[in-house]
């Protein structure tokens, strides 16, 4: 038990490196944008009439502190983050982050990790049959589905969707809720409004997902299939889905688990877009216009902040997981018992 | 049985190259998959020479925009014809047709498509370099051509329709694909450039050297790579030349998509400089850099290979992306990203379809990509003996 404290304490301790690598890159990032904030917010008010002289420039400067040297700012901006939970003030709306993203980050979060969850739920069983069929053609039409689902980008598919929806029903599907709810606060009548909305972005982020959980899933179960201990089981005289359950499956799955961490990356990785196409009102959509319309710093770094910080946090969990749940991690985790 | 051991022999004696190809071409579906992605490289390169318009504005049609596709015919009900042809459009709008442009189609006024003939010039190996400084400007003026597959004497002939501006989609598609293909090699080249760098320090050197590597290549991998992208392709100035960002964009995909393939370099020399070989080579007092290129690099030069092709569609995809948000490239260059921004409206759908026929050969491009990819994976593993 000790072991396993020490392990987990190890883990966490490795995430959050990761974590600050993640912050201090982000941060540079946010630097090198040309222009600073004061001076963003000075222009802003330059439009507004009033008159803007050099030294109200090096005023809002000492104001938002931009005079101190890189490394205390982002020092400053780390401790604030993990102390605070504070991320500042946007450079172009003028509002606090934290009250802009708290309740889109969790929108795109959960559409994110439901979208997850079903391609996996897809993904496995059909990658098993893909594996295990005897019939060659069933496995090479899968098996071309997958492809597709790389070569078909989920923007892709958002767009046709959406084109299709629009010309032959006439609503065009984009949107979290409809207009009525839109601002409205959440009651029973406003969930079902967004679940029969939100079917269409889980689909789209999904589908990639799939594909790529699809080719997981059917790789590892073809290698584990010709194994010694699988030959073995079924020279006893097991056979049929009993088999397949106990044995292979049951060995792809730890490496499968391994892999939720970089799906639920290249989900986020499509979520702008797809955000984009579908005007969707969430956190995805607030990058975009971050980065390609307003250039707001703070903003992008924040939401790739936690963008990174939700997978780092999910591969943490799936280490911890694999360590209870696959014995041979088990036992170099616990030593030898 | 005497042609069985012949066949064993071949086999025990072939070069890993050898068995690599061998086992390549055993494979249906990917040399398919081959020859289609062979014939679209091909196309690409020689797309001044098979387009009948220049890509850009300059070649645009003023006569026919929004045109729809036009496809040679042999014959019509006025007989046959040896030499394909076009009927005349003119544009015509009147009351009955509510004020809007339409084609009228003259069945009686034949155009007759022609071969090899003289149109817009286009450029090889052309190169203009603007160094800062006057005298540093010079241009290299390469080979001027102005020979075209096809074409017609009069009007136009637009296989693949035209655009809102009128430019011609199937010269626009072509060289779409000649440009993303070429973002897509240069970005690839960087990325393998800096994983084999960082890659190979961090599997030679091991112990510390490596332990910190490796902790900054999974920081860069659980980034979402896309974010990242955008990130870093809004630094990109609007007044930039549409060369100076295309350079840009390449770099940034090979900046960014380097991790993946330096685990794998990293991994393949961990487990190799152990073996007795490389230590055979350390007791005859080869150097560092001596071990690595003349002894480790080429011990996984086909993984190498195959992990490149493999990354080349993400390379693809990312580029659509970008461009298709319009961070990428944008006009006057054509890239498939760009093509498909113009598709995006309700309006394409219902009236200009054409507009579409570049996303076909986007997922074309990909899946072709990914199957060669994988049936070179196949081909280079070892272990496989069967597929």
């Amino acid at each position: 038990m000790i072991n396993f404290i020490q392990f987990t304490i190890t883990r966490a301790f490795l995430s959050i490196v990761t974590l600050l690598i993640v912050c201090f890159i982000v941060f540079s990032l946010m630097e090198l944008v040309p222009g600073t904030c004061a001076e963003r917010y000075l222009a802003f008010k330059n439009t507004q009439g009033s008159q803007i002289t050099f030294e109200d420039i090096e005023a809002e400067k000492v104001r938002l502190g931009l005079d101190k040297p890189f490394l205390y700012r982002f020092g400053k901006w780390v401790s604030d983050i993990a102390v605070k939970q504070d991320f500042g003030d946007s450079c172009i709306l003028r509002m606090n982050i934290n009250d802009l993203l708290s309740g889109r980050f969790v929108l795109s979060l959960t559409i994110c990790l439901v979208a997850l969850i079903f391609s996996y739920l897809i993904a496995i069983p059909v990658g098993i049959i893909s594996a295990t069929t005897k019939y060659v053609s069933l496995d090479q039409s899968l098996k071309f589905i997958s492809y597709l689902g790389i070569a078909l980008p989920n923007f892709l598919v958002a767009l046709c969707i959406m084109l299709f929806m629009t010309v032959y029903y006439g609503d065009t599907m984009t949107g979290l809720f409809s207009q009525e709810y839109e601002n409205a606060p959440w009651s029973a009548d406003k969930v079902k409004d967004f679940l029969a909305r939100a079917w269409l972005p889980i689909f789209v982020l999904g589908w990639n997902a799939t594909a790529f959980a699809l080719q997981t899933v059917r790789a590892l179960m073809l290698d584990e299939n010709d194994k010694l201990y699988v030959m073995a089981a079924r020279a006893r005289g097991i056979s049929g889905m009993s088999l397949l359950w106990r044995y292979p499956a049951k060995h792809s799955l730890g490496p499968v688990i391994n892999s939720i961490g970089f799906d639920l990356n290249r989900i986020f990785s499509a979520l702008p877009v797809v955000a984009l196409i579908l005007i969707l009102t969430e956190a995805g959509a607030l990058l975009i216009e971050a980065l390609a319309r307003s250039n707001d710093q703070q903003l992008a770094g924040a939401i790739i902040f936690l963008l990174t910080a939700t997978i780092v946090f999910v591969n943490f969990v799936t280490d911890i997981l694999l360590a209870i749940m696959d014995p041979r991690i088990r036992k170099g985790v616990m030593g030898g018992s | 049985m005497e042609v069985s051991i012949k066949k064993k022999e071949a086999y025990y004696t072939a070069t890993q190259m050898q068995l690599v190809r061998t086992r390549f071409f055993g494979n249906r579906s990917a040399m398919i998959a081959g020859s289609i992605l062979l014939f679209m490289i091909v196309c690409s390169l020689f797309s001044g020479f098979l387009s009948p318009y220049d890509p850009t504005i300059a070649g645009r049609d003023k006569n026919y925009e929004n045109g729809a596709p036009q496809i040679p015919m042999f014959w019509d009900e006025n007989g046959f014809s040896p030499r394909p042809f076009l009927h005349t459009l003119t544009k015509y709008r009147g009351a009955d047709t509510n004020f809007r442009w339409v084609y009228k189609t003259d069945t009686e006024k034949r155009r007759y498509v022609y071969f090899f003939v003289k149109g817009w010039e286009y450029k090889y190996f052309n190169y203009s370099i603007n160094l800062p400084g006057k005298a540093l400007d010079f241009t290299i003026p390469g080979l001027t051509f102005d020979t075209h597959l096809f074409g017609v004497e009069e009007g136009g002939i637009h296989l693949f329709g035209t655009d809102k501006a009128g430019k011609d989609l199937f010269s626009r598609t072509l060289s779409a694909i000649y440009i993303s293909l070429a973002v897509g090699t240069l970005g690839v080249f960087i990325s393998f450039v800096l994983s084999l760098i960082i890659g190979g320090i961090s599997g030679y050197y091991g112990g510390w050297i490596d332990s910190l590597l490796q902790m900054f290549t999974d920081a860069i991998r659980t980034v979402p790579p896309i974010p990242l992208f955008m990130c870093l392709a809004a630094f990109a100035p609007l007044e930039w030349s549409s060369e100076l960002r295309f350079f840009f964009i390449s770099c940034l995909l090979g900046l960014i998509s380097w991790p993946t393939l330096a685990r794998r370099v990293r991994t393949h020399l961990l487990s190799e400089r152990s073996q007795e070989y490389i230590l055979a080579a350390k007791m005859c007092g080869a150097s560092s850099t001596h071990i690595i290129i003349r002894h480790l690099l080429p011990s996984f030069t086909s993984y190498i290979i195959v992990d490149l092709v493999i990354s080349f569609p993400y390379m693809l995809l990312s580029e659509t992306a970008l461009s298709f948000i319009g961070l990428g490239l944008r006009e006057p260059v054509n890239s498939l990203g760009v093509l498909l921004q113009n598709a995006t409206k309700a309006d394409v759908l219902l009236n200009y379809q054409w507009y579409f026929i570049p996303v076909f050969f986007l997922v074309v491009l990909i899946l072709t990509f990914v199957y060669v990819g994988d049936g070179l994976r196949d081909a280079a593993d070892p272990h496989k003996t069967k597929n």
